[in-house]
Order: C-alpha cells, then structure tokens, then sequence
C-alpha cells in the first residue's frame, strides 16, 4: 500500500553514484511541488522514536529524515551510497567491517562516527532499560546461549561488529542499521520515560543532513510531512530531493484515497484489485503492478489437539490439492496474486521451480485427486444422502476448524472458499473469525497439558494450545532476500512454529543456509532451491498465494522504477 | 444565586471524578491489553512476544497495580500533567491542543445551522399552519430526525462529491481554519451532523409557537391593536424559545460524543471524536479519560451556564 | 411467583385491561392520524418480514463467489480479472437477474437474504433494549417521586450522573472492551437509556401524588407498595408507551452506528455491518450501502411516524 513497503520495511533508499553522477550531468532540475502519498489510517507510525516502535510504518516515517547505511534496488543489487562509504565481510564471514561517510552531521553540527553507531548498538539496542522490540536479530547462539554481537569502534568512521558464528544474511540486518545521536540519549540514558517522551526524538530535530527531508508537521490520523533537507549530503551536487514537501496523507477508507488519487488531489497510493482496469484508462494515472513480500497460507495444525491426519504428509498434500490456488488467484484477488508452493517469492534471487511440487495448480490439484490420495493414505468414504464425508480413524466423520481474524474482505471470502472446497472432498469445515490477540493467545500459544510452564508460540512437541483448531488461515511476510528468517515458523525449534512442524531435513537444511557452507552464493542457492523443495513436499503449511500490489501514481510523476522496492530511488522522483 | 453556582460547581466536579474513575477502572480491568497492537508485528517477526510485552508494560507503567495507576495518575492530573499518550507518543494536551479545533469548527457551525434554520422554518411553519410550506417542512422534519448522519454523509460524498464532483472527498486540513475553502468543505460534514437537530428544533418550535398562539396574553396583544408581526415576533417568539436553550444544551452533549465522531470518521475530519476513539482501540487510557473528562466538564458548565442565563430571560424562575 | 407477576401485570396494565372502551378510544383517534398507521403498518410489516421472512429466503450467509457483489435486476457491473503472464485483462459483464432481486455483496451473499436477517436484528435489539430502559426508567422515576426524601435525591443525583456520561462513548468503550456481542450492546443500551424515561416519568408522578385519589388511597390505609402499583404505574403507563415508541429509533440507530464503526455483533448480519462492508466499495457496489440505509431510514421513519400519533392520541396537549 504504502511506499515503506516498496521498500523493505523499513530499508532505505539508495540510488548508485553512478545514477547520480549521470543525473548530474543533466542540468540540475528545480526543487517544486509537493508530493502526497495517500495511506489508509490504519498504516499510520507508533512512533518518531523508532527505537520504541514495532511496527514497519514507525521505520518508514524515520526513513524520510534518516538514511541507514546501505539498500537495494528492484533486483536486490546491493547499493553502497547511503550512510556507509562500505561494508566489508571478512572471508571467515565473522568479521563486518564498517566505513562511514565523513560529511555526515547531526542537527548541532557534530560529526557522526562510528562512536554514534556502537553507543546506539550497546547502549541503547542491547540495553536492558530501552528494551529494544527487535534486539532478537542481533543475537546469535553460542553454545546454547543466545548471545549480542560485539560491536567495537575503529576510528572516528570505522567500526566492526564481530559475530562468533557465521550467518551470511546477517548483512541485511546491519544495513538497516540507523544511529542515535550519543549527545542528546547520553541526557536520557537509563531513564526510560524521559527517553519515550524526549522532544528532539518525537520531533526527529537531530537530524541534520542525514536524510532528504526534515521533520514538519505530524497530524495525527492525518498527515505527516517533512519538507525538504537543503543540506541532505547528496543533495549538493544533484539538487535532491526535487520535491519541496513529501505528505503521507491518511485517510479513513481506501476509496476515498483512491477518488482522492483520481481527482488529482494525491500523487500516489495504492489501487485495490477492482479499480485497476479504471485507473489503467485514466490518461493522467501510471499504475504499476508490482511483486510484495505479502502471501497468505494455512497452517495445519499437527499437534494433539487437531485432526491426526493433519499429521501425515499425505494427507496434508491431499487437503492442498482440494484447495485450487488458480482459483483464489482469479476470484478473490482478480488475478493480481500468483500461486506460492514454499516462502521463496519468485522475485527472490533464491527463487528456482527446479524440483518444486506444486500442489493446488493443475495437475496437482482437483476434488478427484485429493479424495483417491486420502483413501490411498487409509480413510474411507461413507454416503450421507446425498453428500460424501469423509471418515476418521474412529469411524466419525471428519469435521475442521478453520480459524482467522476478521476485518480483511479477501480473507474472509477466502475462508468461505475453502469451507466450500473442502466440503466438496467430504470434509466438513467450520469457520471461526476471532480477533487478533485471541487468536495468538488461545490457537497459537501452546504449553503441555497439565504443565504449569509459561505459554509460548512453540512450546515443544507435547504442547497443545488451549482451544482445539485444525487449519489458520493467516497473512505473512516473507523477506525475498533472506529467506531463512521464516525459520521461526518451520524449523523445529522455531519460536513460533505454533502448528507443531518438526521433520529433521528442513532443520538441518535451515542451519546449513545459515552458515559457512553458505557463503558462497552459489552454495546458498542450491540449499534454498532443497529448502524449497522439501517445502513443498511436506506442506507443513499450504502456501496459497503471493500477492501484487498495484501503485497508482500522477503520470507527471518522473524517475520511478517500478518493482518491488521502488521506492528506493524515491528522492530523485520529481515533477515534470 | 452564588451559593447556588457554587454548588452546581461542585457536584460538576464530583460527577467529572466518577465518570474518570469509571473510565479509568473500565479501561484497565478488561481482558484487551495496551500490548496488544505491538504483538502482531512483533510476533510476525520472531520475537520473544512475552519479554516485549513486559518490557512494553514497565515503559509505561502497566506492570504496577491498578490502584497505585489510579492514584498515580490522579495525582499526575491535581498537578496538571495530562500525561504520556503512549498510542500517539506524544502529551495528551498537547494532542488535544492540535485536534480539538477540527471538532470545535464542526460543532459550532452544525448548531448555528440547526438552529438558525430549524428556528426559522418552524416559525414560518407555525405562521403559515396548514398549508404546503408546513406539510413539506412536517414531512422534511420527519425525514431529517429518521436518516442516520452517517449513512446521510455517505450518500452526500457519494452523490456531491464522488458523482458530481462539486466538493472533495475528504477533508483537506491544508487549508487555514479561517478561509473560504474549509468553510466550503465543511458544507457537507455540516449538513450531515446538523439535520437530526434541525429537524427537531422545526418541529419544537413549530408546536411551541402554535401553543403561545393560542394563549390568553395573545389575544391581550391583539386586542391592544399591536401588529401582528410585533404579536408574533416579540410575544409569541420569545415565550416559544425560551425552553429550546436547554433541548440545544441538551443535543450538545450527544453531538459532541455521538455524532461529530461519525461524521469525522465518514469525512475524515481529524476531530478529537477520531482521537478518543482510536485511543480506546489503543487501550490508551490517558487519552480517553482525558478527554471525557473535559468533554463531560464542557458539557456540564453548558447546563449551568445556561440555567443562570435562564433567571436573567424569565424571571418567574428563581434558585435558591 | 409467576400468578403474582401476572397479576402486578395486570394492574399495570390496568386501564387498558379492563377499559375496552378507552383502548378503542385512543385507536379512534390513532386512527385519524395516516401517517401514524403507515407507520404503524410498515412495524408490523418489519415485524412479520423479521419472524417469518427467514423461511423463504436464501440462507444470509451463504456465500456464493459466482457471483460477488451482483447488481440488482436491471443494472450490470464489468468485472475484470488480470493476466499476470499476458498483462492484459479478460472482461465480464455480471448483470442483476431475479435470483437476487436486490444484488449481492462482496462475497456473493444474498442482500434481500441479508437485509430481511438485519430486520429482525434492529427490531430485536431496538424491543429488547428500550423494554429494559424503559422499566427501569419507570421503576426509578416512580420509585422517586413517590418515597421523595433522600431517596429522590440520591436517584436523581444518580440519573445526573448517568445523564452526563457520554452515552455513545461509553457504549463503544464497554463494547470494545468486553466484547461485541448482541446481549452485550442490548444490556449497555438498556441499562444506560434510562435516564430520560426516569426523569419524566418522575415529574409525572410527582403531579400525579398531589391528586385527591392518591391522598384518598393512603388515608384509606392503602401501603407503599400498593399505591404505586395500583395508582402510580397505571396512571403513567400511556407515558410509559409514547416514551417507548420513540425511544426504539435512537437504539436502532445506536446498534447500526455502532456495526458501522465496526464493533458490531460479527455472527449475526446486521443493517449496520452490512452497511460498514459497503462503504468500502462504493464504486463497484452502490446498492451494498445503499440498500440497509434505506431500511435503516425507512424503520426509523415508521417508529416517528407511530410514536407521534400515539402521543397525540394519549394526549394532544403533552409535548415530550
């Protein structure tokens, strides 16, 4: 919807030097207009205080103000221009070395150093006090024990972070790195309700030349706007950013947002999957379909407390071939999604279809198939009138309990498809919408029965969750560049693999790409294209579909580059 | 009359302290958890859901025990400080202060439309009894004090601002609060919030006119050979309007609290009925005490102003 | 027990019980009024549509993707599906047939279907919700004017309170917090709306007590409890009725803003909820909106409708 999701969370924007340097060339264009995106109420920040946030928009909000040190474009290649001059990996893949620019400055005119970056990671992220949401992504397990990274300063633009095990996607973690700046929390260190509500954080004044705009204004449930840096440190040369305002409007449906875009009120938003053949005639209107990270799956629940068939990969294949992807593609989401068979989106450069079982698209897919693979796997079929139901071991007809959260149309029709679709193999299915937290707390929080042990996500293979359920159908992001972060959910040990998935391969494999034997990126690619693989043939869960986005925007919007993180050159767009 | 003031001032007070302890108590004894919007993202994310929840409930205080918040809070609020809303991250005056006007404009331009219109018609309607103009303005009454303002906002963008194009569909706050254009663009929000009262303030006027018409002090004009457009303008008038002050005092209270949050919602008016809300959806509790608090203060020195204004209009009424 | 409450019954309903000729009275000149009867019809309508009306039409939550958000008979809507390998569109015209005479929703569900379940709904929550707050309004306004004393004063005091508290906001804050379900907004309604009923109620118990034949009763020996049971209640009870019949459209009302902001009941198909899943789609889909306005319009047109002529009949003079 938003651009902060063009971008990877909250991953900034980086365009090459090259790019620049041809930009350069011709004529320096004049900064004018005011760009406004147009975001639905619910996507608006927690926070300009990011390290408190938890939610991408809270990052996306900063981003505007604040470069981090490095980004990517719609391919993925790697961009060296925002804050770091260069990051370097040591060839045991342990060491990361960091080289700054040296023009930066915070609002004060201070310099910031490597000093900056290692004060943010020790003092504040890894702090106890501060409580960082995230700081999980920092640690590594060392000997069982989850331990922080060491970070050390170098010199006044250099510092390292030290790792004693290897990752090779830990990379993307430091490049979404952002600095505090060491004079102003050195004030608050400690103090946790003045660091919350101190003024230069809410109001992002420390900035200085960091980021292509400068905080303005924050309306709540209404607009936020930044106005343009004159100082942003690439700006000297090429004139960015061209825009003299940039406003994330909200609004409080999506149809007006989008009757907003159509008048010429807003430069850009989302489209929703209907309005698309309308703004695609619009002469003043570009819109651009591009991939997400976004897919929608089921999970099967295979611990004590579902249907013990769910337990067995047959049947869970069978159940995902009565499931047809081409048709949730075309109906609920008119065509603007494609089916998904593991959480490697076709626009990961990991993506391969070599070996891929793709159940749920012809021909692994249809009502016949999945009945003759349920009977194959030892149910039988009795007649009740008219209808087919299938039978348990017990001899009772096979019932399911389909849980989701309401709120979203497409979920919701989706649901009702598959209660329809299931039905048709003979398996009755019960839809049942609760809330959000009801759902993680009793469907997905498990401990043993009887234990007294703290519910968690994954509390080990005895653990039940406190209300029965058999399938969830839920919304995930995937990260297409470092996939294995989905380890949480499918690796045994991973902390919210709520379903109860626990086969060996997929452990070993998870472990194997997070490691030295893969490097090297050719060895990655063939661990995820196994990964894959084993992925779909297991079908811990039933990956249903990758979705599109389409972005509308003023045709004299100039310098897009639609993909999936299109808003990475977005301080050279400007008005024709 | 002063003690009597002062009294009234004091019972405001303790009614504002029951509604805040009882929207306090509510808030915080419910199942619902101001960690709970964290949770979604922090789970989809791998992170330890219980140490973030923790850690969310001691940065701001949700760990102690709720009479210790109570009481923390009320002595936060006997010194002036509204504290931290932790939904917006920002002073909860502070946020009132940047929404309220948003509101405040809405209100205000709502009532004088009812009112002035509603007063008008009703009067003409008396005058004019029986004929057209009174059966259209009976029958519009009635259509306006049975259409839902939501509904009838939805219908206005659709048809004004989707169809025809004449207005935006959505409340630009770009412009000034005192320029033509806001002015333009609350003409809708306006029309929406204020019919249901203009409807009934047409048909209580036009009851309460037809009553003073046939009093005796009436006739006692006419026979005295007044014209009757001084017998209707200053007799009959002014006995007929006395009581609708309080049925406007009255509206007030459930405009501010029912209405105008509807009408901001469908015309995206960032009003402080969209904050309050949005703050009870947050569990944050600052921000909805606080405001019902003053809603419920402004709503209560309405009343007693308007019973003082009342000894000075009619002095047959007296407190003691 | 129960002999007993049939027999309180009785006397509350006293007048009407044993009086078939001022019953037939007051529907005389009920019957003068057409609009009231319209009303009146279109309730009963409603009524008749909500018991039975289920029996004949299509199952409300049967989804059908055939056909999502159908248009009614008469109007098409070009549905087009996107190629993702070609980047081109295949077009489809879904045209309005009588297989859902009034279209479908987003998920291909029937609206006749869905509006006929939405009708018992309001109806249901609008009976039920007034009924509560209009027996415990009558309750604690007799309750009132006849002890009098501190009682008086602490009720009232108490009614004041109750008065104050932003209505709408504590309904959406109680509902949020412990959930949307429909016994839980029928209780907050009941047990919130009372206030206005008690006050009046009050006022007219309060004249009613200084009559010769309440004086006549007590020097008669006649107890507390008798006296008001047998004197008090039977003599507000057409008060009682009129305060009903135009109460019901403000908790129709009610129920249908509160599903429109979302907290609506999420099992059962409301006008309100069928109304918030239609904003969203007010391009493709106007008759999703559209349509549950209307009926939410039209039924709270028919209670003012009715409640009015009721109360000219009862009294032509009363003006509530």
């Amino acid at each position: 919807m938003n651009l902060k999701y063009a971008r990877s969370g909250w991953k900034l924007i980086i365009a090459s030097l090259l790019t620049l340097s041809t930009l350069v060339g011709c004529s320096a264009p004049v900064a004018k207009g005011v760009f406004i995106e147009g975001d639905v109420t619910g996507g608006e920040a927690e926070t300009l205080n990011w390290i408190l946030a938890a939610d991408a928009s809270s990052f996306g909000y900063v981003g505007y103000t604040l470069e981090s040190l490095a980004t990517y474009d719609n391919q993925f290649n790697i961009q060296m221009r925002c804050l770091a001059r260069d990051i370097e990996v040591s060839s045991d893949g342990l060491v990361y070395t960091v080289t700054l620019r040296n023009d930066l400055k915070w609002s004060d005119d201070s310099q910031v150093t490597a000093d900056d970056y290692v004060y943010t990671l020790k003092n504040l992220m890894f702090s106890d006090w501060l409580n960082y949401n995230y700081r999980d992504d920092w640690k590594e397990e060392v000997n069982g024990q989850k331990v922080f990274v060491t970070p050390s300063v170098i010199n006044n633009t250099t510092f390292t972070i030290t790792r004693q095990t290897v990752d090779p996607e830990f990379i993307y973690t430091l490049y979404d790195l952002i600095p505090y700046p060491k004079y102003i929390s050195s004030k608050y260190e400690g103090n946790v309700a003045a660091f919350t509500q101190a003024k230069e954080f809410n109001e992002l004044s420390y900035t200085g030349n960091l980021g292509p705009y400068k905080f303005k204004e924050w309306l709540r449930n209404d607009k936020f706007v930044v106005e343009r840096n004159p100082d942003f440190f690439l700006g000297k040369e090429s004139g960015a950013p061209f825009f003299s305002e940039y406003v994330i409007k909200m609004f409080g449906t999506s149809a007006v947002m989008q009757g907003a875009l159509e008048a010429g009120d807003i430069t850009y938003c989302g489209i929703e999957p209907p309005n698309v053949p309308k703004f695609k005639k619009l002469d003043r209107i570009n819109v651009y379909t591009v991939p997400t990270r976004g897919y929608n799956l089921i999970s099967y629940n295979q611990r004590a407390n579902g249907w013990e068939g769910l337990r067995k990969k047959e049947v869970r294949q069978a159940v995902s071939m009565a499931i047809d992807k081409d048709t949730i593609v075309q109906k609920m989401y008119l065509g603007f999604a494609e089916p998904a068979f593991s959480f490697i989106p076709s626009s990961s450069p990991w993506y391969s279809e070599e070996n891929v079982v793709k159940f749920g698209v012809a021909p692994l897919t249809g009502k016949q198939k999945a009945m003759e693979q349920l009977k194959a796997a030892g149910y039988d079929y009795t007649n009740n009138g008219d209808r087919t139901v299938l039978m348990d071991k017990n001899g009772k007809p096979v019932k399911l309990i389909l849980v989701t959260t309401p709120g979203s149309d497409i979920v919701e029709s989706m649901s009702l498809l598959i209660k329809q679709e299931l039905s048709d193999i003979g398996i009755e299915v019960e839809v049942k919408m609760v809330q959000w937290p009801t759902l993680l707390r009793q469907y997905m929080m498990n401990k043993a029965p009887g234990s007294d042990e703290e519910p968690r996500y994954n509390n080990g293979p005895q653990a039940v969750s406190e209300e029965p359920w058999d399938l969830a159908l839920m919304g995930h992001n995937t990260d297409p560049l470092a996939p294995s972060g989905s380890s949480v959910f499918f690796a045994s040990d991973g902390g919210l693999n709520s379903f109860g998935f626990f086969n060996n391969e997929i452990d070993a494999l998870f472990k194997k790409v997070k490691s030295r034997a893969a490097l090297d990126r050719d060895d990655r690619k063939t661990i995820y294209i196994e990964l894959a693989r084993v992925m779909s043939e297991e079908q811990p869960v039933d990956f249903i579909v990758f979705t599109r986005a389409n972005r509308g925007f003023q045709k004299n919007v100039k310098g897009i580059e639609p993909g999936i993180n299109m808003g990475y050159n977005y301080y050279l767009w400007r008005f024709e | 009359m002063r003690n009597y003031i002062i009294k009234r001032l004091f019972y405001s007070v303790i009614i504002a302290w029951g509604i805040l302890t009882v929207t306090f108590v509510l808030l915080r004894i419910g199942p619902t958890s101001p960690v709970d919007r964290y949770i979604l993202n922090i789970a989809a994310k791998g992170q330890n859901v219980e140490s973030v929840k923790q850690a969310i409930e001691a940065r701001y205080g949700l760990d102690k025990p709720l009479i210790e918040q109570y009481f923390t809070y009320l002595g936060n609020l006997l010194q002036g400080n509204w504290g931290w809303s932790f939904s917006t991250s920002m002073p909860v005056l502070e946020l009132i202060g940047s929404h309220w006007i948003y509101s405040f404009q809405l209100i205000l331009l709502a009532t004088i439309f009812a009112i002035v219109l509603g007063i008008s018609i009703g009067m003409l309607s008396a005058v004019k009894q029986n004929t057209k103009f009174d059966y259209a303005a009976s029958i519009f009454s009635f259509i306006g004090i049975s259409i839902p303002g939501f509904w009838l906002g939805l219908m206005l963008i659709l048809v004004f601002a989707v169809q025809l194009g004449i207005f935006k569909t959505y409340y630009d706050t770009n412009y000034p609060i005192w320029s033509l254009e806001n002015l333009k663009q609350l003409i809708l929000p306006v029309m929406a919030l204020g019919i249901g009262e203009l409807a009934g303030y047409v048909r209580y006027t036009r009851s309460a006119m037809l009553d003073n018409l046939r009093k005796e002090f009436v006739t006692t004009a006419r026979a005295k050979g007044l014209s009757e457009r001084t017998v209707i303008g200053k007799h009959v008038f002014r006995n007929a309007i006395l009581p609708l002050v309080t049925i406007i005092m009255f509206d007030l209270g459930s405009i501010v609290f029912g209405g105008a949050y509807l009408t901001e919602i469908v015309f995206g008016i960032p009003g402080l009925g969209q904050v309050s809300f949005n703050a009870i959806f947050a569990n944050d509790y600052a921000v909805v005490v606080a405001i019902t608090l003053i809603g419920t203060f402004l709503v209560l020195l309405l009343n007693l102003g308007t019973d003082v204004v009342y000894t000075y209009l009619d002095p047959r009424i007296r407190y003691d | 027990m129960t002999s007993k409450s049939i027999s309180v019954l009785r006397k509350i309903a006293g007048p009407f019980y044993v009086n078939r000729r001022l019953l037939g009275y007051y529907w005389e000149r009920l019957q003068k009024n057409k609009l009231s009867i319209a009303g009146l019809g279109f309730i009963l309508f409603l009524a008749i549509v909500g018991i039975f009306g289920p029996l004949f039409t299509q199952d409300p939550t049967k989804a059908d993707l055939e056909v999502p958000n159908m248009p009614p008979p008469g109007f098409t809507r070009q549905e087009s599906i996107y190629n993702i390998k070609t980047n081109d569109f295949t077009n489809r015209t879904i045209e309005g047939g009588l297989t859902h005479p009034l279209g479908t929703d987003s998920k291909g569900r029937d609206m006749l279907a869905m509006l006929v379940s939405g009708a018992r709904i309001s109806l249901f929550v609008g009976l039920l919700a007034t009924g509560i707050a209009v027996f415990l309004g009558t309750f604690i306004g007799v309750l009132s004017a006849y002890l009098g004393g501190w009682v008086d004063n602490a009720l009232m005091r108490f009614t004041d309170i109750m008065m104050t508290f932003p209505f709408f906001l504590l309904l959406v804050l109680i509902v949020f917090i412990f959930g949307s379900s429909l016994a839980i907004i029928v209780l907050v309604i009941g047990l919130t709306g009372w206030t206005g009923a008690a006050r009046l109620i009050r006022s007219e118990a309060l004249s009613l007590r200084t009559r010769d034949f309440i004086t006549a009763s007590k020097a008669l020996g006649a107890s507390d409890t008798r006296i008001m049971f047998n004197h008090l209640i039977p003599n507000v009870i057409s008060l009682v009725i009129v305060m009903a019949s135009l109460s019901i459209p403000g908790v129709i009302m009610a129920e249908a803003a509160l599903s429109f902001i979302g907290l609506g009941d999420p099992t059962s198909t409301s006008w309100g909820t069928i109304l918030n899943a239609g904003q969203h789609s007010l391009e493709t889909a106007w008759w999703v909106a559209v349509e549950p306005g209307i009926m939410l319009f039209l039924t709270v047109l028919a209670f003012n409708f009715f409640g009015d002529g009721l109360r000219d009949a009862f009294d032509p003079k009363a003006s509530i």
